[in-house]
């Protein structure tokens, strides 16, 4: 007790001094040595997908004898922070997947600021350059080098309510292009009660345009951004298609309602209240888990063409698998990258669980691929999505892939803003001011990523 | 290191060798590398343009000069000002009404009540975000259903799609959200309010208006500059509300009719990875809260001196 009394600073000095020693003294008592990095870290951010590589993964760890670590992450954290990460130079996973539309987030700036491992030379000496869908590589690619392996196609149908459509003698072998399915659209989108309220409608729209206007854009071979990463849908084509769905989903003779998801989906489809629905292969699983109530009232149908004989199908979303430049084991990880998303001893039993197309054309042969689906009508439905999946256009990356994105969306609402209040005096030329304004507001963004690229201003 | 203490004139005592600075390093150092040096860092970065923390381009003021003739910003600005109007034209106000209603009611309705205004503000902005979005739902959601049956109006309406009801949508819920909380400190300022002057006023005949403007309020002007002050501040940070009621489209919402500063400085300085452009915003945020709170602290000594 003398020492403390005798501590020259007071107790309070004292009393600190002695926690500040514990404290340390604890933390290194208790600090365990930290477990060895297994060979792979492998992050992924979809239930299914963790599933199903943690049960491919011990076969991979058996053959090459190395011990794999996979990894569930929410979507927007590992974005942000596995890009901060690589930039940082702290350490990363060795492969992540990561959703469509986020390469241009990875690949900002110059070259060698990208964390990610070329996979080009690898694509083409494996040869499996051939065996994919080629578009599929497109949202992968920049600068003209593939930067992730694509894990889907996920070309679009639509789902529709099969009962109800036959009960209005609705054909839809003859829905063969929009302008026929508009026409239908036009006769069964009405007020059914009586009450000025519109009961039944032909199609799930977007009231804002935003994704269901992109499926529509790549549909026609439209883009936002070129392969050169400039900004492309400032065009008349695009133009013609703002107009159409403006007439579509807020005209005096409108055929689309906006859904939404989750819930409204199942409420508008249960209720017969909207008859076709978008279905990416990846929804067509949705519509069954989330609605199992209407199995057998479903059915498929490739998307009706802009003209007779034209394309059928276009593209919603995506998942790549990206190696990072830091790995230590590039040659294992890339292994590993081709042991998930193509060896064709998984993907058979996988598209069961997903409905996912993989890419790998050899896998569409597969037994599983060819199977009647109940929900569906017992529709086949996995050779109907490898039918359509060479027809999927393809959909290009840029650093401001975002920014394309509310571009387009901002010029759509801005001209639906002079829709309501003009109608369709002068439309078309303000869709087309509007879509220009857009374009050079993305441009000049575009602009400060060049500076960023050159190094200087 | 001496034993000896001299005396301060006060008769406080005066260290002296370098022990008293050991003890205080922790904290100079903790608040050097966690305030100051981000600090000092956040103004370099605004004149540069980076991606992330690895590549930057010194730029001057051009991040200045883009945001002030980029018109997504200035709508974010605009957007974020007519927020914080609303705060406090129409927030603010609504607090109080509830406030004096709970002070005129008996104990145990005060604190009933008390809790299920504040309740909101347990559960967090993320969550009110996303289960408002569910209530939006043309046709089904419950704030669509209430619309049409007491004003014959808004079963279809889109408040989370068209550009003009997005920001009466973000209103609304921030009502819900923040009404209750500022209650709470009106509610604690109407209970020192001195009684006896209000009485006086009665018995001179001021109407309850009266009595409110001249006598209530005026007695309770210092919770009342805060509250103002700090809804401002708060209004200009809002950013979890937007982004989660409109998440499809990073909270920018149809035609950028959701935007707010906060919502432009994540996405340009977290998802495009300029650090650099999201720094000068902040700093344009900084000034702005600065200047309107000292507008407001000058009128509120202004207030205090009539």
């Amino acid at each position: 007790m003398r020492f403390v009394s005798n501590f020259p600073y007071g107790r309070a000095p004292l009393w600190l001094l002695v926690i500040a020693i514990v404290s340390l003294g604890l933390r290194v008592a208790t600090s365990r040595r930290r477990e060895a990095r297994p060979d792979l870290v492998v992050v992924t951010h979809t239930e299914a997908q963790f599933d199903a590589y943690r049960k491919a993964i011990p076969r991979f760890e058996r053959e090459h004898g190395v011990k794999v670590q996979l990894q569930f992450a929410n979507w927007a954290s590992l974005q942000a922070r596995l890009q901060n990460a690589i930039l940082a130079g702290t350490e990363v996973p060795d492969l992540a997947e990561v959703f469509a539309g986020s390469l241009g987030f990875f690949t900002r700036g110059p070259v060698e600021d990208i964390g990610l491992l070329d996979m080009t030379d690898r694509l083409h000496s494996d040869g499996l350059d051939k065996r994919l869908v080629e578009s599929r590589l497109s949202l992968w690619s920049t600068r003209g080098r593939v930067y992730a392996l694509p894990h889907d196609v996920h070309p679009v149908m639509l789902a529709y309510r099969r009962d109800l459509v036959e009960a209005l003698g609705i054909d839809v072998s003859k829905l063969d292009t929009w302008d026929k399915f508009v026409e239908v659209g036009r006769q069964v989108s009405r007020d059914l009660d009586g009450d000025g309220v519109i009961d039944r409608y032909m199609l799930d729209m977007r009231y804002d345009g935003n994704w269901a206007l992109q499926v529509l854009l790549f549909q026609r071979g439209g883009q936002i951004f070129d392969q050169q990463g400039e900004v492309a849908f400032a065009t008349e084509d695009t133009a013609q298609l703002v107009l159409w769905y403006l007439r579509q989903a807020r005209g005096p003779q409108r055929i689309g309602y906006e859904c939404g998801w989750g819930q409204p989906v199942v409420k508008a489809l249960t209720d017969g209240l909207v008859l076709f629905h978008w279905a990416p292969d990846w929804r067509s699983w949705i519509f069954a888990d989330e609605a199992p109530g209407l199995s057998g009232k479903m059915a498929l149908m490739p998307l009706p063409a802009w003209t007779p004989g034209g394309r059928r199908t276009s593209t919603w979303g995506g998942t790549g698998l990206m190696i990072m430049k830091q790995t230590r084991h590039p040659d294992l990880a890339w292994a590993l990258a081709k042991h998930l998303y193509f060896d064709t001893a998984e993907l058979g039993e996988r598209f069961l669980l997903t409905n996912i197309l993989p890419p790998l054309k050899d896998a569409w042969n597969l037994p599983e691929f060819d199977k009647p689906f109940p929900y569906y009508s017992n529709q086949r439905i996995g050779q109907m999505y490898a039918a359509l999946a060479p027809e999927a256009p393809p959909v290009y990356s840029s650093p401001v892939d975002d920014a394309g994105r509310l571009g387009l969306d901002r010029a759509f609402n801005r001209s639906a803003e002079y829709y309501a209040r003009h109608g369709e005096a002068g439309l078309l030329e303000e869709i087309r001011a509007q879509l220009a304004a857009a374009a050079a507001d993305v441009r000049r963004l575009a602009g400060r990523e060049r500076i960023l690229v050159k190094g200087t201003l | 290191m001496s034993g000896k203490v001299p005396q301060r004139p006060s008769g406080r005592p005066r260290y002296k060798g370098k022990a008293p600075y050991l003890f205080l390093s922790p904290y100079i150092v903790l608040t050097a590398v966690f305030f100051l040096v981000p600090f000092v860092n956040a103004i370099l970065l605004a004149f540069y343009e980076t991606n992330g923390p690895r590549s930057r381009v010194f730029v001057g003021l051009a991040n200045f000069v883009f945001l002030f003739t980029d018109s997504v910003f200035r709508r974010a600005l605009f957007n974020t000002t007519v927020f914080a109007l609303v705060s406090v034209f129409i927030q603010l106000p609504l607090s109080m009404a509830l406030a004096m209603l709970l002070n005129s009611g008996g104990d145990r309705v005060k604190g009933f009540f008390r809790l299920v205004f504040f309740s909101p503000n347990l559960v967090g902005q993320v969550l009110v975000g996303i289960v408002f979005s569910v209530l939006f739902t043309p046709r089904y959601g419950l704030v669509n259903r209430a619309f049409q049956m007491v004003l014959r109006w808004g079963l279809e309406a889109r408040w989370l799609s068209e550009p003009r009801l997005i920001m009466p949508a973000i209103v609304l819920t921030s009502l819900w959200l923040w009404v209750g909380f500022n209650m709470i400190y009106f509610l604690a300022a109407l209970q020192t309010v001195d009684k006896t002057l209000q009485e006086a006023a009665r018995i001179d005949g001021a109407s309850p208006w009266q009595i409110f403007w001249h006598v209530t309020l005026p007695s309770m002007r210092h919770v009342v500059i805060f509250v103002v002050i700090m809804s401002v501040i708060g209004s200009y940070q809002l950013f979890e509300l937007p982004l989660t009621l409109l998440s499809e489209s990073y909270g920018y919402g149809a035609d950028d009719a959701g935007l707010t500063l906060i919502t432009y400085l994540n996405y340009n300085a977290f998802r495009c990875g300029d650090l650099g452009l999201g720094s000068a915003v902040g700093w344009v945020v900084a000034l702005i809260i600065f200047a309107i709170s000292l507008v407001q602290i000058r009128l509120g000594r202004i207030a205090e001196e009539d």
